[in-house]
């Protein structure tokens, strides 16, 4: 099964918002959602087929069955932060809504703070698996046959994919930034030639000191005149500050969970901050999605008070480097089920945001700069290699894990440019590790299969199993 | 008899040189730098001398594949495979940029492997412009500045930066004037050699540099090195500092005539302001220099350069190169493949290895650029109109 060389506008997008909005209004009896995901498991965890194409990645993300019941609630609730997103920027046009291109990896507040729709492109990277886990690669494709750089990130390739292809709306103003990586810096700029949009560009400074927040900050300030100059609004302030107490709310939930996985054995599944994570990158300060991260809390502090594990034995704590595989996101819930190995830290999901103070329109901007230099991503990917080194250091010392698995995504050259220095800081402190060589969007350099079977051979290999 | 570009090629050709080793004798403290985004005025002005990094003469990147791995770029990689070799023992300090993520990790690396140069520096220069951008980069200037003095107990003042900017102005004057004499009908220097010359002026100290400049303009009044029936090519990239390279392109037929690498145009291109602050004068030069597509959002002015010079250079196509996984050279072969098609600019775009061979496929692809250049200038409309009855296919 090939996806389609000329999808319908939109196909992928309108198919997700259904998709998942069926799954949000199913799920309101969360048994009843909890028995179809489990008794239909044969149908679907193996691969994918003709039949359970376009519902097998949405089983798989909802925990494939093996998910408890009461973290499905509260996943309900991130669906329709999904849907709400998807279907206003499908109806932004006739609407009269403009809608804004938000870059993975930054932040949507301030656009929020606008009467605009704000649309996070690289989207159809994780959900255009929704409808076929090869589209992504599909789209990709497209971008490369008409000059896109084939050494640029994944995500990015998507984006312009996607967009060619009519999958994406018209960004009436793009939202792009200088980190993770060199592809944000230059396929931004192409996608500001492909699109014709106004682009507002972040620079992410090097180091992470006084003068590095300030420039930040000053961004976000250009950045608000751009959006009120392109959009011919005027910014409302008390509408980020609705936005941000979400946030912070959000965040604190977030960030409690994951302080919560130092415990042996873990109360919390991985899977858990990484939607959340998407949660965030989609719809940051939606009412939906901070009562998604309370409902998340409060199933994993019952679980923690009463100290029991996401799985019954847990075996293996692992910690996974690197942004978690879109195409195979079920991994976590996999090496949980087949080996009871739970990844009790990672690169992506992992909150470590400071809270904003909302007192006033200076100090949420002062604030925001600095947050925004700890989300994932920003935080380890800009500056020297002791912001990664000291990461890991951490998460050794106080998560207690027996293992490492390197999601060695291609498009993080910055990433595998200090591989040596990464690889030897393990071997120092006794960690076995697995490297792999792989693209997180993209099944075209491994599979899911491959994938499988490298954890597999590593955890026998180790002795893990 | 030995020419002044012999003179220039052989320096252009080995990593240290004699002026380098005299400066050392005499107590001179050599700094390495990478990227056209660090102000070299401020090394000199502290009294040392800047040397251009380089990956001349590497043979391999053995040692450094252990430290990166087979993604990240060659020319990062054998620059820092030297540096393990000890190739780079002469110099008293590196600084270097975050010019792309390949580059700045060689700032880790180095510091990892405990290379014995003491001062090891990271200038972060802002991927865009505006005056929060500058306002930042100055930041930057003024931390380089008290991080020598602080590291070599000297003192860089207002003064000798005023003599620093004198100097290297001096300097990009004469490359300039060099580079302008290539927009005639007979071109006096191959784009082969000017990189030797290149090489050499950013391998030496600057007054050195100013004397190898004013040697190499002299010899070129009434030099002629292109045929008439040659292509005038412009040439964009990043790393360039292969001459055999850039002499095989030019003997399929063609002369380079202008560009926009590292080692050209952007090196020397825009003065420093000698009025008001030196340090202010020379951020906002180094920041708005022609640029390279690290800067976000400048697109527009690096292609219009390209139609400029087009005009004023006679430029029949141009070549554009990437390294294997630069992302950012990749984008900018993304546009520069629709622009020329706006623009009506022919247009072969190169990937390649630095020092990686390929070069019977580097020269087969010009050569087919060329053929069709020459082909569809033969047959241009316009041509046979302007030319009437009388006209007759150049080939």
């Amino acid at each position: 099964m090939k996806a389609k060389l000329n999808p319908k506008p939109f196909e992928y997008l309108e198919w997700s918002a259904k998709f998942l909005k069926l799954g949000y209004r199913l799920s309101v009896l969360p048994y009843l959602g909890y028995w179809i995901l489990r008794l239909s498991r044969p149908l679907y965890v193996d691969r994918e087929t003709f039949f359970n194409r376009k519902f097998r990645y949405a089983f798989l993300i909802l925990g494939g069955g093996i998910l408890p019941v009461e973290e499905i609630r509260p996943y309900r609730l991130g669906a329709k932060a999904f849907v709400d997103n998807m279907e206003n920027v499908i109806k932004a046009e006739q609407n009269g809504k403009p809608v804004v291109w938000v870059e993975w990896i930054l932040s949507s507040e301030i656009v929020n703070a606008f009467n605009a729709i704000p649309f996070n492109p690289e989207t159809l990277s994780v959900f255009g698996n929704l409808s076929g886990k090869d589209v992504p690669s599909r789209l990709m494709e497209e971008a490369e046959s008409r000059g896109f750089a084939t050494e640029n990130c994944s995500a990015i390739k998507v984006t312009a994919g996607a967009y060619m292809l009519g999958q994406s709306p018209k960004p009436a103003a793009i939202i792009a930034g200088s980190h993770p990586c060199d592809t944000n810096v230059s396929a931004y700029q192409s996608i500001a030639h492909l699109t014709g949009a106004p682009v507002f560009y972040f620079d992410a400074p090097y180091w992470r000191d006084e003068d590095a927040f300030s420039y930040y900050e000053k961004n976000m300030w250009d950045l608000i005149s751009f959006l009120e100059k392109t959009l011919h609004q005027k910014i409302n302030w008390e509408k980020l500050k609705q936005v941000v107490d979400n946030e912070n709310k959000f965040n604190f939930y977030m960030h409690e969970i994951c302080e919560m996985m130092r415990a042996i054995p873990s109360p919390a599944t991985m899977i858990t901050p990484v939607y959340s994570w998407v949660v965030r990158e989609i719809a940051i300060g939606d009412p939906n999605g901070t009562e998604m991260a309370r409902q998340m809390y409060e199933v994993v502090k019952d679980r923690y008070n009463k100290g029991i594990g996401v799985v019954k034995k847990e075996n293996i704590r692992v910690l996974w480097w690197n942004p978690p595989i879109a195409f195979f996101a079920y991994v976590f819930k996999w090496m949980e089920d087949e080996f009871g190995a739970v990844v009790v830290k990672d690169f992506i999901g992992d909150v470590q945001m400071p809270q904003i103070d909302t007192s006033s329109e200076e100090t949420m901007i002062h604030d925001m700069a600095r947050n925004h230099l700890y989300l994932a991503m920003a935080r380890q990917c800009h500056g020297p290699v002791e912001f990664i080194l000291s990461e890991l250091e951490q998460a050794i010392e106080e998560f207690s894990p027996d293992c490492l698995i390197f999601a060695g995504h291609a498009g993080c050259k910055h990433g595998w440019g200090v591989i040596g220095i990464i690889k030897d800081f393990l071997k120092k402190r006794g960690m076995p590790s697995l490297f792999m060589n792989m693209d997180i969007m993209d099944q075209r350099h491994a599979t899911e299969e491959d994938i499988k079977r490298w954890i597999t051979d590593f955890f026998r290999s180790n002795g893990f199993v | 008899m030995k020419t002044i570009l012999d003179e220039t090629r052989e320096l252009a050709s080995s990593t240290g040189n004699h002026y380098l080793e005299e400066a050392k004798k005499n107590g001179k403290k050599i700094i390495g730098y990478f990227c056209s985004y660090m102000p070299e005025e401020i090394i000199h002005a502290a009294g040392f001398i800047p040397y251009r990094m380089r990956a001349v003469e590497s043979k391999s990147t053995t040692k450094a594949d252990a430290y990166y791995s087979s993604i990240n770029c060659t020319f990062v990689k054998h620059c820092f495979n030297k540096a393990l070799n000890g190739d780079f023992a002469f110099l008293d300090g590196v600084v270097f940029v975050n010019g792309c993520d390949h580059s700045r990790r060689m700032y880790d690396n180095w510091r990892y492997a405990g290379i014995g140069n003491s001062f090891l520096y990271m200038f972060f220069a802002p991927h865009k412009l505006g005056d929060n951008a500058l306002e930042y980069y100055l930041k930057e200037c003024k931390k380089l500045k008290s991080a020598m003095e602080k590291k070599f107990q000297v003192s860089i003042t207002d003064e000798t930066l005023k003599e620093s900017i004198r100097l290297y102005n001096q300097k990009r004057r004469l490359l300039a004037d060099i580079y302008s004499m290539r927009n005639k009908k007979d071109v006096p220097i191959k784009a082969s050699e000017l990189l030797g010359v290149m090489l050499a002026v950013t391998a030496v100290p600057v007054e050195k540099a100013i004397d190898i400049l004013t040697g190499v303009k002299k010899f070129l009044e009434g030099r002629v090195v292109s045929k008439p029936d040659e292509m005038r090519l412009f040439i964009s990239g990043g790393c360039i500092e292969e001459v055999d390279h850039l002499e095989l392109i030019e003997n399929c037929g063609c002369v380079i005539v202008a560009d926009n690498i590292c080692l050209g145009s952007r090196h020397f291109l825009d003065e420093i302001k000698t009025e008001g602050d030196s340090l202010q004068a020379i951020a906002h030069r180094y920041l708005n220099h022609l640029s390279c597509p690290r800067m976000m959002g400048d697109f527009n002015r690096r292609f219009d350069y390209l139609l400029d010079v087009r005009n004023e250079y006679g430029v029949d196509g141009a070549i554009i190169e990437k390294l294997k996984f630069c992302d950012i050279w990749g984008g900018e072969i993304y546009l520069y493949r629709q622009e020329t098609k706006t623009n009506n600019v022919p247009l072969l775009a190169l990937e390649r290895e630095i020092y990686g061979g390929g070069a019977g496929q580097i020269k087969t692809r010009v050569q087919a650029f060329l053929e069709k250049l020459k082909n569809k200038q033969a047959t241009d409309e316009s041509l046979v109109q302007a030319s009437g009855a009388d006209y007759k296919p150049k080939l």
